[in-house]
């Protein structure tokens, strides 16, 4: 407005020294241009309004597209790391590099060379990646660590070939490949914990994502721009018992003697005779975690838990145990084993042949003799029997969580008829699992009491709230030390070269305590003990004088039609040897104690 | 009233005036000056913050991008060294040296050189096998061999020659199964 009343005042003072008509061009002038202003100006005010009034939301949205970067900060998964702290299963930020194969076509070959060199991948499947008819993203390779993906990539792309490209590969990464993997478990392609201690621990181990927003320009962050993070929540590290390069050795050995046997399958457990931590828990056949595709659900869930069976004469430590706790017998009891012996409509026989013998109830352990073992037990009464094996924990889970535990099988004691508590006696007619039986047996070497079996070190909280771990692991004794002591004394004549089942189970230097088991399975065709299949093993501990560890290894349904003591013997003799070369420990100083297996009557006097 | 002379004088003196009010002109140069100062001040001063904070907008860029490089090279670091000591490498590799694991522990006491436990000598059979064995054929892959016997005694032709070495076989070669 000041402009328009000067103007005309200028005019004015310009038309005070001009002529008229001057004055009256520049009037017309000034309209003019006043109407073309305004004209100008209602257009800007029409657009103005359109953008403020009608299209607002549309661009305040495209700008905040453009400016602002919403990103997701993923949380670190929890490790789960051995009792030494060796990852087995650990979270890293590899790279996949993808190609375009429409741009990738003509130069694979140079390509595929590149990284077939650089990468070891396979040149021929390279290629025919590279080519893949009618499609524009095709992987390449995976975990593929970061600084080595990107520098392929870059000289590829400086030497002029197009069409790869780098993402982001958050893997799981399981570095010792199928070591342990049916306890850890392990994680799906689609981030999803399934099985194992993956999914048990899964709240512990997953944590919680964060986010952050932010206004970038140019590939910066704009200072003083919206900026708002949310920091993750990083999972915590679970420790297991375990020791991985005793469990790699142990599934190595396991592997081997399932192989060597024919085997169907097998299972090794490695106790910590003190503590109950279970140092290694092997499965054969077992699986990669690492690899995405072949998952065959048969071999993921840990059988050692899972699968219970029968476990024949490693059972008569534990009878033996009971009956020398009740004080019914002594290693020195003296026995008439006949030929065979009658129970209910069946009758009992030994696994090799013989005429009457003479032994000693250590006699009867050494030569692994049902017979011998039936007539010590029908010394108790069955109730009080069940207790003690109730008490051995047979019957009820070990209380691990996370791995759909078996309680095993024991009938109630009140339905026993003579043949059903003859068999148990020398384990037959019952089912136990794998981590059971070797916390049962564990509990001799322990000095008579139980110790539970636990794979957690420290304490964790499973996703549905159960605290476990082997600081939890409650105790109870269950026979007398002098009981276990003996038992002990007895199962060592086992690994004895001339009166024992399973020599091949000693180890020089030390003493080693064991028994033997070559139990039948039921055939399923004929619902009978037809001696088709058969479950061999051996359970034992060292060094006997001051057990540190215990080792059970089990094979089922072997071929070779050898016993436990030359399947599972070997296997522990390996097994144990490693122990106790990698936990340092001495030699034995001391012999075993010379206990007779025969008696001969006194001439006579008859028995 | 008439007034002495004298005092007309003092009288006249004494007669008060209005004083003018004295004009002091305020030096306008400083206070211009000032004015200059505080806005070009005020100019640079955000000039110099702002591009300030781009430069630390620029540098907290190149950090990150550092931070996500040696990120990447600690998990590459990482990879290789979960590859090294593989403990199914180590064994491979161990055994490409000729070494297998013991079968009896034994110990040297440092203190008095006592050596505890019985050592003996490795030997190539107690190596532990390391991979599986390869999977068996099945037997419908594996089909016992038709065997074919030629007779001893060549049959001649009547023209003396023996009949295999000249003219087509004929189908009477497996008299022998």
């Amino acid at each position: 407005m000041a402009k328009q009343r000067r103007a005309p005042a200028g005019a004015t003072r310009r038309g005070r020294s001009s002529l008229a008509t001057i004055r009256s061009a520049s009037l017309t002038r000034l309209r003019f241009g006043f109407v073309v202003i305004a004209m100008v100006v209602s257009v800007f005010a029409v657009r103005l309004f359109q953008l403020q009034g009608l299209d607002a939301q549309t661009y305040a949205a495209q700008a905040r597209a453009v400016g602002a970067v919403q990103e997701v900060l993923p949380a670190t998964r929890g490790s789960i790391v051995d009792r030494n702290g060796t990852p087995l299963a650990e979270s890293l930020d590899g790279s996949m590099i993808v190609a375009d194969p429409t741009k990738t076509d003509d130069d694979a070959a140079a390509i595929a060379s590149v990284l077939a060199d650089r990468l070891g991948l396979d040149y021929i499947k390279t290629v025919k990646n590279l080519q893949w008819p009618d499609t524009r993203f095709r992987y390449i390779a995976r975990r593929v660590p970061t600084t080595q993906a990107t520098q392929v990539v870059q000289d590829l792309t400086d030497a002029g070939h197009k069409g790869l490209d780098i993402r982001r590969d958050p893997v799981r990464s399981y570095p010792a490949g199928d070591v342990a993997a049916n306890v850890v478990g392990y994680v799906n392609a689609m981030g999803e914990a399934a099985g194992g201690a993956e999914e048990t621990f899964d709240t512990l181990l997953s944590g919680k994502d964060g986010s952050a927003t932010y206004d970038i320009g140019d590939g910066h962050r704009i200072p003083l721009g919206d900026n708002s993070v949310t920091e993750p929540v990083n999972g915590h590290d679970l420790t297991l018992t375990v020791d991985r390069d005793l469990q790699w050795y142990t599934q190595r050995v396991l592997r081997q003697t399932v192989e060597d046997a024919g085997a169907e399958s097998g299972t090794a457990v490695v106790l910590d005779s003190r503590t109950g931590e279970l140092l290694a828990l092997a499965d054969d056949p077992t699986y990669d975690p690492n690899a995405t595709v072949q998952r065959d659900v048969s071999k993921l869930a840990s059988r050692a838990f899972t699968a219970p069976y029968e476990p024949g004469s490693v059972e008569k430590v534990l009878t033996v145990a009971s009956l020398l706790d009740a004080g019914l017998v002594d290693p020195l009891t003296k026995f008439t084993v006949p030929e065979t012996l009658a129970s209910s409509d069946r009758t009992i026989h030994d696994y090799f042949d013989h005429g009457t013998l003479r032994l000693t109830m250590t006699g009867v352990i050494a030569k692994s003799s049902n017979i011998g073992t039936v007539m010590a037990a029908r010394e108790m009464a069955s109730q009080r029997f069940y207790r003690y094996l109730r008490a051995f924990g047979l019957g009820s889970p070990t209380g691990i969580p996370g791995y759909g535990e078996s309680a095993g099988m024991l009938s109630r004691p009140s339905a026993w008829i003579d043949i059903e508590r003859d068999n148990i006696a020398f384990g037959q007619g019952l089912a136990v699992t794998a981590v059971q039986m070797a916390a049962a047996v564990n509990t001799i070497a322990n000095g008579g009491v139980y110790v539970q079996p636990s794979l957690v070190k420290g304490s964790a909280t499973t996703y549905d709230g159960i605290e476990t771990g082997s600081d939890l692991a409650t105790e109870r004794r269950v026979v007398s030390t002098e009981a276990a002591d003996a038992t002990r004394d007895m199962m060592e004549v086992v690994t004895d070269p001339e009166e024992g089942t399973a020599p091949l189970a000693a180890i020089n230097g030390y003493r080693v305590a064991g028994k033997t088991g070559t139990a039948q399975m039921v055939n399923p065709e004929c619902q009978c003990y037809d001696g088709t299949y058969f479950t061999v093993s051996f359970a034992g501990f060292a060094p006997a004088d001051d057990p540190r560890f215990t080792v059970y290894v089990v094979v089922h349904k072997p071929t070779n039609r050898a016993g436990g003591g030359m399947t599972g013997g070997p296997a522990f003799r390996k097994i144990m040897s490693y122990l106790l070369q990698r936990y340092a420990v001495p030699p034995s100083g001391s012999d075993r104690p010379d206990l007779p297996v025969k008696w001969t009557p006194v001439h006579g006097k008859v028995d | 009233m008439r007034l002495p002379r004298f005092a007309e004088h003092a009288v006249e003196r004494a007669r008060l005036t209005v004083v003018p009010r004295r004009r002091t002109a305020a030096p306008r140069v400083p206070f211009f000056i000032l004015v200059a100062v505080v806005l070009l001040g005020g100019v640079v001063g955000l000039l110099l913050f702002n591009t300030s904070m781009q430069q630390a907008s620029f540098r907290a860029t190149a950090l990150e991008a550092e931070a996500a490089r040696l990120h990447a090279v600690e998990q590459s670091l990482l990879m290789e060294l979960d590859q090294l000591r593989d403990p199914q490498k180590v064994a491979t590799r161990a055994r490409a040296l000729g070494m297998v694991p013991m079968v009896s522990p034994a110990f040297l006491r440092l203190p008095d050189g006592e050596i505890l436990g019985d050592p003996v000598p490795a030997k190539v059979e107690d190596a532990q096998r390391l991979e599986p064995l390869p999977a068996r054929k099945p037997p419908s892959l594996h089909p016992t061999p038709v065997r074919v016997v030629l007779s001893a005694t060549p049959d001649t032709g009547r023209d003396g020659v023996p009949s295999d070495t000249t003219g087509p076989r004929t189908g009477t070669t497996d008299d022998g199964r």
